[in-house]
């Protein structure tokens, strides 16, 4: 039932991201322009309408209708990774006017050069996850024994 | 019904579909709208850190989905979309590099945030994170000012 609605949503999504253009790097380049305001207002609809469906849900102490738990998330502070990283993630949306979900959109539309991007991103959460290991031997040294 | 999706829908409008999927996650599955994190777990998987996928990796091949009904919908298979701009200017073989440098930064950088468009921009700023507001404020002022240095310099 969870993969059912993780897809369902996700159709939607996809759907929405291609029907509004923001799978389509041009448009993109010209909001990073600023040319158009339409994705910025797109999103500030999108965060205004979901901090107050939140505030309900959490007043109303709602629970997941598939997963019946109470419908919780966790919010967290700043750190220096937030603005490094987003600094990153900033360049390369740039470089590529795109972004993991409009990419996904760009595969499912059969748009060939989603497949450069995508590939891209593989790489990058590799190098990411690869150095997190790395890291997490040189902390606990017991690990790098175990390690194959 | 043909001409009404080739056409954007109002911006209120998509910015409220957008909503009903980052809501409806939370009110069904208690999660937290996140499309990189799909790309995690696809490579998690294949590398054998994780023995199987979860709801994002399957969120994600739904995105894929959407696409791909939405083409065949308004039947632009292959997309309306392009990089005119960019083959223009430096060619296939160097765009097809350029968004290949891009994704990978892409995948590192949100990696670090914790999150990309969809799980710092419309996710946690949806949900009042601090983190995600100065996620979301670095890579927006970052994309912007590169691309119009860019512009400036070309």
């Amino acid at each position: 039932m969870i993969r059912t609605a993780a897809v369902a949503f996700g159709v939607v999504f996809g759907f929405v991201l291609s029907w509004t253009g923001l799978a389509d790097p041009s448009f993109i380049h010209k909001m990073l322009s600023l040319q158009t305001a339409y994705p910025y207002l797109l999103m500030a609809t999108s965060i205004a309408l979901t901090l107050t469906a939140t505030r309900l849900l959490a007043r109303g102490h709602a629970r997941a209708l598939l997963t019946h738990e109470p419908v919780r998330w966790s919010t967290l502070k700043p750190e220096r990774r937030h603005v490094i990283g987003g600094s990153m993630f900033g360049l390369g949306w740039a470089m590529s006017s795109a972004c993991p979900g409009p990419v996904a959109a760009q595969l499912g539309q059969g748009f060939g050069w989603g497949i450069c991007t995508a590939l891209g991103i593989f790489v990058g959460v590799r190098i990411y996850l690869r150095r997190e290991v790395a890291r997490a031997r040189q902390q606990t040294p017991g690990l790098a024994a175990q390690a194959p | 019904m043909h001409d009404l999706l080739l056409d954007r829908p109002p911006w209120y409008v998509a910015g409220a579909l957008i909503a009903f999927v980052v809501v409806g996650l939370m009110a069904t599955i208690n999660e937290r709208i996140g499309v990189l994190g799909g790309f995690s777990q696809l490579v998690e998987r294949a590398e054998g850190r994780s023995s199987s996928l979860g709801w994002k990796a399957w969120f994600l091949f739904g995105v894929i989905g959407g696409g791909a009904l939405y083409a065949l919908a308004t039947g632009s298979w292959g997309g309306r979309a392009s990089y005119a701009w960019l083959t223009d200017a430096i060619g296939p073989v160097g765009t097809g590099l350029l968004l290949v440098a891009g994704g990978t930064l892409i995948g590192f950088g949100a990696k670090t945030a914790g999150g990309c468009t969809s799980g710092n921009g419309i996710g946690g700023c949806g949900v009042g994170s601090r983190a995600s507001y100065v996620a979301t404020a670095s890579f927006m002022a970052t994309a912007i000012a590169a691309t119009l240095l860019v512009r400036w310099l070309a």
